[in-house]
């Protein structure tokens, strides 16, 4: 007979049979059965990852600040705080000047004098919903190109893996450069749009793998069976399958663009310098640094990094979440 | 194995040439080109472009033109005599033996569009300055990564270990030219104890590169030294701190994989010292994937490092990338577009090649 442990934080001594058979009684307890689906047991476990808790705090706080900030705050991002004082070089934070104005937390902007903690919220609308828009296309495109080539395989596969193969070895911050040159920068939806078309190669590659995995299972074997079409298949039978890398790769694409576009913002060949996102905000103040404007770089960097930071930490949980294999 | 490699180096050969064909066409369709900078001065005729189009065979099909700019077409002929060179012979073969000696595949880039040099001249000044900025970095954070990324492992869940993970996903975060130009603001416009970029001090060194900086070097080497290196401390650091994030974590799994080993446990078992068994059984073969790594890191040696460059205002490869794009300067743009896919499927390839030479239990089927 297999020997039983006892789990718990004080088990690991070997409990033989007819030790349970004397137990006491009272240990007797009605067991209330819960039955839990796939994603009710990732959440539970999602729940006991405190980075990946902490991470999604953050980052929903951003979402939310992005949402309902630029309502909130009294100041409109292209409005100057007081065009009747030309102080060129800006002011400090207040708090570093020792008196407390609550409207001028992360100081104000040389040359146009705008208030930065204004400029961080309106860029957080702006650069989180480029870095969304962007992640969907690129995750329908590379799910569907990945899937098909997974799914069909032979010189289909070849061909399309070597498509891939191809875009991911063009160095993809010229191709964003020469396209957003060539359409023409200026509206987010544009930079939204190219970062999407560019940016699905790697999770196709990774689509691919599990389409290759699945596809050979029974249950794919036992719908074209009884004749499932094959578009039903890939979507409805294999798809869902292999949705928990999809979500992790997704949310880890969500900063990997607020990053790029803050990038290519900061070369010149993002949104229109007008607009507020965090990129253009940090290109912006650049020629002030010499004067000393330190915190005009300083906080919608940190933006960045809190964002990204906390999408990183949330892409960890997820993964391990979403894992049906992981002790959480 | 041998059978192997060909055929490993054989299947590059499409995907480059089609990497060039996209390079080639993306380039094609994107605004400016060779005529454009005439668009702006009266004094020139429409009819005088048009001879200029004729002239660098810019009136030609777009078919022919990459053809001719691969080096496969001769310009010199025309009808189905453009494959053959003015020798006789298949025009994409080399030079040497009776090749044409137009194209990439003869080593013709071009000619840059804003000053007419040619491209091989324009990308080869850069290549140095990229290569020692990258080289010494590289350097650095291998050696830490390596370091950190062991003693992370052996001392799993220890207080480094944990200061390491808090730093690495810090490290991913920052956006490397944020990180830049905080240095910036910090050590060269508020302490003012570093330059604020650039590579040699314009007041007292000579253009780097230049006869007269060399003549300047050999004079002065104590001087040009600290001069350069002033200069390096900032890039250096900031690629340091982004990459060190990855590369440790990377080094800390590869050496935590190869410590769970059961030869490890064998070692362990014989009596081993635990430093021996660090060292010469778990590390050697936590190699296996860190040198297929490192392999893959090697394009961004030539290539460089855009965003730091560009923070920094180094006269490297990316920089001038960058530069290019800026002023509609595609032959220069694609000229590093190609060199960068060259290498990165170069890497590629060696690093698989390396990864079956040193782990006996590939098998190459």
């Amino acid at each position: 007979m297999a020997e039983r442990r006892g789990t718990g934080a004080g088990g690991g001594t070997p409990v033989t049979p007819a030790e349970i058979e004397d137990l006491p009684d009272e240990l007797d307890y009605e067991v209330q059965l819960e039955s839990l689906n796939q994603w009710q047991l990732a959440w539970r476990r999602f729940k006991k990852h405190r980075l990946a808790v902490i991470g999604s705090t953050i980052f929903f706080t951003m979402v939310a600040i992005g949402l309902i900030g630029p309502i909130l705050w009294p100041y409109d991002p292209t409005s100057i705080t007081r065009p009747d004082q030309i102080v060129y070089a800006g002011r400090p934070p207040s708090w570093t000047t020792g008196d407390w104005n609550p409207l001028l937390v992360m100081g104000e902007t040389g040359r146009l004098q705008r208030d930065v903690f204004q400029l961080v919220i309106n860029g957080a609308r702006l650069s989180l919903m480029i870095a969304f828009v962007a992640t969907t296309i690129s995750v329908v495109i590379g799910t569907i190109w990945g899937g098909v080539a997974g799914y069909f395989g032979g010189r289909l596969d070849t061909v399309m893996m070597r498509f891939v193969d191809a875009v991911l070895s063009l160095p993809l911050l010229f191709v964003i450069l020469v396209a957003s040159k060539f359409l023409g920068s200026g509206s987010w939806v544009t930079v939204a749009l190219i970062f999407g078309l560019l940016g699905w190669a790697g999770l196709s590659r990774l689509v691919r793998s599990q389409f290759l995995s699945l596809r050979e299972e029974a249950f794919v074997d036992a719908a074209r069976a009884v004749g499932v079409s094959d578009s039903r298949i890939i979507f409805r039978h294999i798809l869902p399958n292999s949705l928990s890398p999809i979500i992790v790769s997704a949310t880890l694409a969500v900063a990997g663009v607020i990053v790029a576009e803050a990038f290519v913002s900061y070369l010149g060949f993002g949104v229109d310098p007008s607009q507020p996102t965090w990129g253009n905000v940090l290109s912006n103040s650049l020629e002030f640094i010499t004067q000393g404007n330190w915190w005009w770089p300083f906080f919608p960097g940190m933006a960045i990094v809190l964002t990204v930071l906390g999408i990183n930490f949330m892409g960890d949980g997820l993964r391990d979440a979403l894992d049906p294999r992981s002790k959480l | 194995m041998a059978r192997y490699i060909v055929r490993r180096v054989l299947s590059a050969i499409p995907v480059l040439l089609f990497i060039s064909f996209m390079i080639y066409g993306i380039l094609l369709i994107a605004p400016g080109g060779p005529e454009a900078r005439f668009a702006q001065n009266p004094k020139i005729t429409a009819a005088q472009v048009e001879a200029f189009r004729k002239r660098w065979g810019l009136d030609q099909a777009m078919p022919v033109q990459y053809c001719r700019w691969l080096g496969v077409c001769n310009p010199d002929n025309t009808g189905l005599a453009v494959f053959i060179s003015d020798n006789g012979v298949p025009n994409f073969l080399p030079a040497a033996i009776g090749g044409g000696d137009n194209g990439i595949l003869h080593g013709d880039l071009g000619f840059s569009l804003r000053d007419g040099r040619p491209v091989t001249v324009v990308i080869g000044e850069r290549i140095l300055p990229t290569l020692i900025l990258a080289a010494v970095a590289w350097a650095i954070w291998l050696t830490i990564a390596i370091l950190a990324g062991m003693y992370a492992a052996v001392h799993r869940y220890g207080l480094f270990d944990s200061v390491l993970t808090v730093f690495s996903y810090i490290g991913f975060s920052l956006p490397t030219f944020w990180l830049g130009i905080m240095l910036l603001a910090v050590f060269a416009s508020g302490l003012k104890v570093l330059p604020a970029g650039g590579m040699w001090s314009t007041r007292d060194v000579p253009i780097f590169g230049t006869p007269d900086y060399w003549a300047f070097a050999s004079a002065q080497p104590w001087k040009a030294a600290t001069d350069l290196g002033t200069h390096l401390i900032l890039p250096v650091f900031t690629l340091v701190v982004v990459s060190v994030a990855g590369d440790s974590r990377f080094v800390r799994a590869a050496m935590l994989d190869s410590l769970s080993q059961d030869y490890v446990r064998t070692a362990r078992a014989k009596g081993v010292s635990e430093r021996m068994v660090t060292m010469k059984h778990a590390f050697r073969n936590a190699l296996l994937p860190i040198v297929t790594n490192v392999g893959l890191e090697v394009p961004f040696l030539f290539t460089g490092a855009i965003v730091t460059e560009t923070v920094f205002s180094w006269p490297g490869m990316g920089r001038l990338s960058i530069e290019a794009t800026n002023s509609f300067d595609y032959p220069v743009l694609m000229g590093v577009l190609l060199i960068a896919a060259l290498l990165t499927v170069f890497a590629n390839l060696l690093a698989d090649i390396l990864y079956a030479v040193v782990d006996p239990r590939i098998t190459y089927g």
